[in-house]
């Protein structure tokens, strides 16, 4: 009572606090912190302990860390402890959801930019034109075997050419726009879409690859270049196409360093006239089926092979879809605008033969795996680890190979109705002589497919590799299950 | 192992609690705290970065017994010319080995982590010894622990023999220790976690290529967001190595006291990275060197080791004599004069020199560091045709202007100010309130570091590589 009273007297006045009230009130307030804290750490110890572990993460797309290996010799490089701590730490239970909340906590950083947000500040014109040479020094940091865009050089400052942007409503015209992560993030239609800005390149690797390529094989063979351009080249705003290159230009540039006897085809005038279409994913640093289609039927036209229109698939789609580009940028404005993965499902009848990287062969299934929605890309052939045997109901006597990054994976359905048989190969991992397998394989059209990125970067440094590497292909047999027919919906991959 | 994982904060360091609190005698205390400070230092590293630690321990703790025990004598003047020499050359022969080494990047690539700071522990330990400002340690546990401890032992503060001593043998953990050192830790923690790790991809994204592109406002606006990301990040670690000393009964030396608020460039120093200044200042300013340019020659000398300290890159010799030059400067115009220049002017003309130092300190490639000069200085617009200002810069900015804002506001001493008056005040409610809020707010902290942990990991802190 007595403590009280005291507590009640040095309130608001001017007099100083009794020691004894002091320190009592400091007791307090430490004893109520620790009674708070310490339970709260006790408590979240034993989360992370005993609750299960994540083992994928679906933001980010990826396997997370596996408990590592102990051995004497990783013990004592302290590789085995480094692993044990990157374990703990990168499979934190429900690390999903906390991604997701430290995204949205980070959204608090700053201002999102809002529909009034006109744009940036003045025009930076700081555009510099740039020659080949030092094109391709820039641009064998842009890109590098990792597929997406957290693995390749962000362009934030200028981009180095003149541009010449195909004009399409998108491109035209100016957007709320801002920079996350060293992407671009845009509002056009009313929802974001991320992407990817191309910083140029001489694609000169590239281009060595396919004309050794060209003087290795017989001229029956038939070469074809048809690089896939990437979302930026049709969707971004004129107030950001200072920091962006024209892919179609660098796609002619490389096409001008093909010898003769090799095919290019530059698919950006074709797409760009369907930009307002869902041509390309808004959350994914991937083109939609729909434009992988686009770029299918120009290179039938060139192939000179029949093409069916979309009646001859059947459509399906994955809704709430969102894609790599969520965990590229951060952003949550990209997690809470998912789209439709819509894909088609050809009506022909085909069967798919899957093989190790070496060529031997392990099962026979569809070209569509079962997918989880958030990597729906993935349902094509299940990814790119795998080389895969199309055989078509096409009787023509044209066997295509298609050596392709993961753009290329989105065009082989359409190729059915196009080629007796179908390989593809993905080049970053194909293990098999390239020249060794035309010739073994019988193969008459030799497709190169693949990103912007690959064509100028580090990936291109594969194709040389796929020339010279030892790998010979071995003999083939399969057990061929029977051809899918009216599939509509994608079935599961058993491996 | 870094104090911003998971690994750290919810396995070891529990752990840790439980063993060194279960213990009763400060004897075992001491064998625990030991115990846990290898584990942590070995934890992650090659083996035989155990060997120059244990060594170097050893050697000093018996030469400095040496030394005292003949000092005055030719035999003591050996041995501690001898100990210094050992534990300057073991430091430099680790820290810029990799120059000697062609198609090695990193000069200090074979560094093993903490050395700069545990040598920098043994030659104070050696000298004050010698010097008669402590006695040597008889109990060669309680100088490895003084050594290894681990709060301090990976990025510092460069702890003083003299300010741990009585510790080392007697120390009690009260519930006000445990109080104030968990709470320091948390804001060490979230000045690291949510401030400084928030800061860096700004700065990769810009500085992480060639800068020729780079606006002039742009390059103001990205090197101060660096400028507050060392800050932090060095800080913050340190507020944590602080926090858990207390928690352990040890009162570990300040290491920064806001150094953004200071109005010279002499005053920076005598708030930035404490430790090292006055290690120099200790044990290298007042040499007996240089006869009548002794002045001159001593500040260039301590200013080339602050410099080389940091590594062997040139920009970082650079860095350290860019200070030191100032600082010159600031002594030739005089204290006095100094103090009668306005107060905004005498900030700008500090916050300046600083953050364009820490532009040298950043950029390790000669060519970009020019660019960078370039930038900042205003001339790109002509050599470059550079803009002054350009929409990617003022993204960034809007979409982090509250991240550094706040860290603005954090770096200058608002929120100790108001801490005082909460601690000082008179008024029951403002004092028991100030404090509930100021737990409250740490506790939140501490769940925001939790979640961002948990999603991503955690830089190392800058200072692992010196």
């Amino acid at each position: 009572m007595a403590q009280r009273d005291t507590t009640t007297e040095s309130r608001g006045s001017k007099k100083p606090m009794d020691p004894k009230v002091r320190k009592r009130l400091e007791r307090q307030t430490i004893a109520l912190t620790l009674i708070v804290v310490v339970p709260f750490l006790c408590l979240l110890t034993l989360f992370l302990l005993v609750f299960p572990r994540s083992t994928v993460s679906q933001i980010e797309k990826r396997d997370l860390a596996t408990f590592p290996a102990l051995s004497l010799e990783s013990l004592l490089s302290g590789e085995f402890t480094r692993g044990v701590t990157e374990f703990y730490d990168d499979t934190v239970p429900f690390r999903d959801a906390f991604k997701n909340m430290g995204n949205q906590f980070k959204g608090l950083f700053g201002f999102a930019p809002s529909e009034d947000d006109i744009r940036f500040v003045d025009s930076p014109a700081i555009v510099k034109p740039k020659n080949d040479a030092t094109a391709d020094t820039a641009t064998t940091t842009a890109a590098t075997t990792v597929e997406g865009a957290a693995s390749r050089q962000k362009s934030t400052t200028a981009a180095a050419t003149t541009t010449t942007v195909p004009v399409n409503p998108y491109t035209k015209e100016e957007a709320e726009t801002n920079w996350s992560n060293g992407l671009i993030v845009v509002k056009q239609d009313g929802h974001y879409r991320a992407m990817e800005l191309f910083g140029g390149g001489g694609g000169t690797a590239y281009a060595d690859a396919l004309n050794a390529l060209r003087a290795s094989i017989g001229a029956n063979v038939r070469i074809y270049s048809m690089p896939a351009p990437l979302a930026s080249e049709f969707y971004t705003p004129l107030n950001a196409q200072d920091y962006t290159v024209s892919q179609s230009d660098c796609f002619n540039g490389v096409a001008a360093k093909l010898n003769g006897g090799i095919t290019a085809i530059n698919v950006c005038g074709a797409l760009s006239a369907h930009a307002s279409e869902p041509i390309y994913c808004r959350t994914d640093h991937h083109w939609q089926p729909l434009g992988a289609y686009y770029a299918a039927a120009e290179f039938a036209k060139a192939a000179g092979v029949p093409f069916a229109d979309l009646s001859a698939y059947t459509q399906g789609a994955n809704s709430g879809f969102v894609g790599t580009m969520y965990a590229f940028t951060d952003d949550s404005r990209i997690l809470n605008d998912p789209e439709d993965f819509v894909y088609y499902v050809p009506k022909a009848s085909y069967t798919a033969d899957y093989y190790d990287l070496s060529f031997l062969y392990e099962y026979t299934d569809d070209l569509f795996a079962e997918v989880d929605t958030d990597n729906s890309y993935l349902m094509f052939m299940g990814g790119d680890s795998r080389v895969v045997q199309v055989n078509t109901g096409v009787k023509n006597g044209r066997t295509l190979l298609v050596i392709k990054d993961s753009y290329g994976n989105a065009e082989i359905p359409f190729y059915t109705s196009s080629f007796e048989t179908i390989y593809v190969a993905d080049m970053r991992y194909f293990e098999c002589n390239l020249v060794d397998f035309i010739n073994k394989r019988e193969v008459t059209d030799v497709l190169f497919t693949m990103s912007a990125f690959s064509l100028v970067g580090d990936n291109a440094d594969h194709l040389s590799a796929l020339l010279s590497q030892s790998g010979t292909v071995p003999a083939v047999t399969t057990t061929t299950l029977p051809p899918t027919t009216d599939a509509t919906e994608p079935t599961k991959i058993t491996e | 192992m870094q104090f911003s994982s998971l690994f750290f904060l919810f396995f070891f360091l529990p752990i840790c609690l439980i063993c060194y609190f279960a213990a009763k005698k400060i004897q075992t205390k001491n064998v625990v705290l030991i115990a846990f400070s290898l584990v942590f230092y070995a934890w992650g590293c090659p083996w035989w970065t155990m060997i120059p630690l244990l060594g170097s321990t050893v050697f000093n703790w018996a030469i400095a017994k040496a030394a005292v025990k003949n000092r005055g004598a030719v035999a003591g003047k050996i041995a501690i010319g001898v100990g210094v020499a050992v534990n300057v050359a073991l430091l430099m022969s680790f820290k810029y080995v990799g120059v000697f080494i062609p198609g090695t990047t990193d000069p200090s690539a074979f560094l093993p982590v903490g050395m700069s700071f545990y040598t920098f522990q043994s030659i104070s330990y050696l000298l004050d010894c010698y010097w008669e400002k402590s006695k040597p340690q008889e109990d060669f546990s309680k100088f490895l622990l003084y050594i290894t401890v681990f709060p301090q032992m990976s990025a510092g503060p460069i702890v003083r023999y003299g300010s741990v001593e009585k510790a080392l043998s007697d120390r009690r953990t009260t519930a006000v220790d445990l109080y104030e050192g968990a709470l320091r830790a948390m804001v060490g923690l979230a000045k690291k976690v949510i401030i400084a790790d928030s800061l860096l991809p700004i700065v990769d994204s810009f500085f992480g290529k060639d800068v020729a592109g780079m606006s002039v406002l742009g390059t103001w606006y990205v090197v101060i967001v660096y400028s507050l990301y060392v800050y932090f990040d060095f800080s913050g670690y340190t507020d944590v190595a602080l926090g858990l000393g207390r928690v352990f009964g040890f009162r570990f030396d300040e290491n920064f006291r806001h150094p953004f608020a200071c109005k010279t460039i002499s005053e920076f120093w005598q708030r930035w990275h404490i430790s090292l200044g006055s290690f120099f200042r200790d044990y290298l300013l007042y040499l007996p060197i240089g006869g009548k340019v002794h002045k001159y020659l001593n500040l260039f000398l301590v200013w080339f080791c602050t410099g080389m300290w940091h590594g062997a890159t040139f920009n970082y010799i650079l860095w350290g004599l860019y200070f030191g030059a100032f600082i010159l400067l600031e002594q030739q115009i005089g204290k006095k004069r100094l103090k009668k220049w306005p107060v905004v002017l005498t900030h700008l003309y500090s916050k300046a020199v600083i953050i364009i130092g820490f532009g040298i300190f950043y950029f390790k490639d000669f060519g970009q560091l020019g660019q960078f000069f370039l930038n900042i200085t205003g001339l790109s617009l002509i050599t470059n045709g550079a803009p002054i200002a350009d929409p990617v810069t003022w993204s960034s900015l809007t979409g982090n202007l509250f991240l550094v804002a706040a860290a603005i506001l954090c770096s200058l001493p608002i929120l100790p100010a108001l801490k005082e008056r909460v601690q000082n005040s008179n008024n029951t409610l403002v004092y028991t309130g100030g404090r509930v809020i100021a737990s409250a707010a740490c506790v939140a902290m501490l769940v925001i570091c939790c979640i961002l942990l948990a999603s991503a990991n955690s830089a190392p802190n800058l200072y692992f590589a010196f």
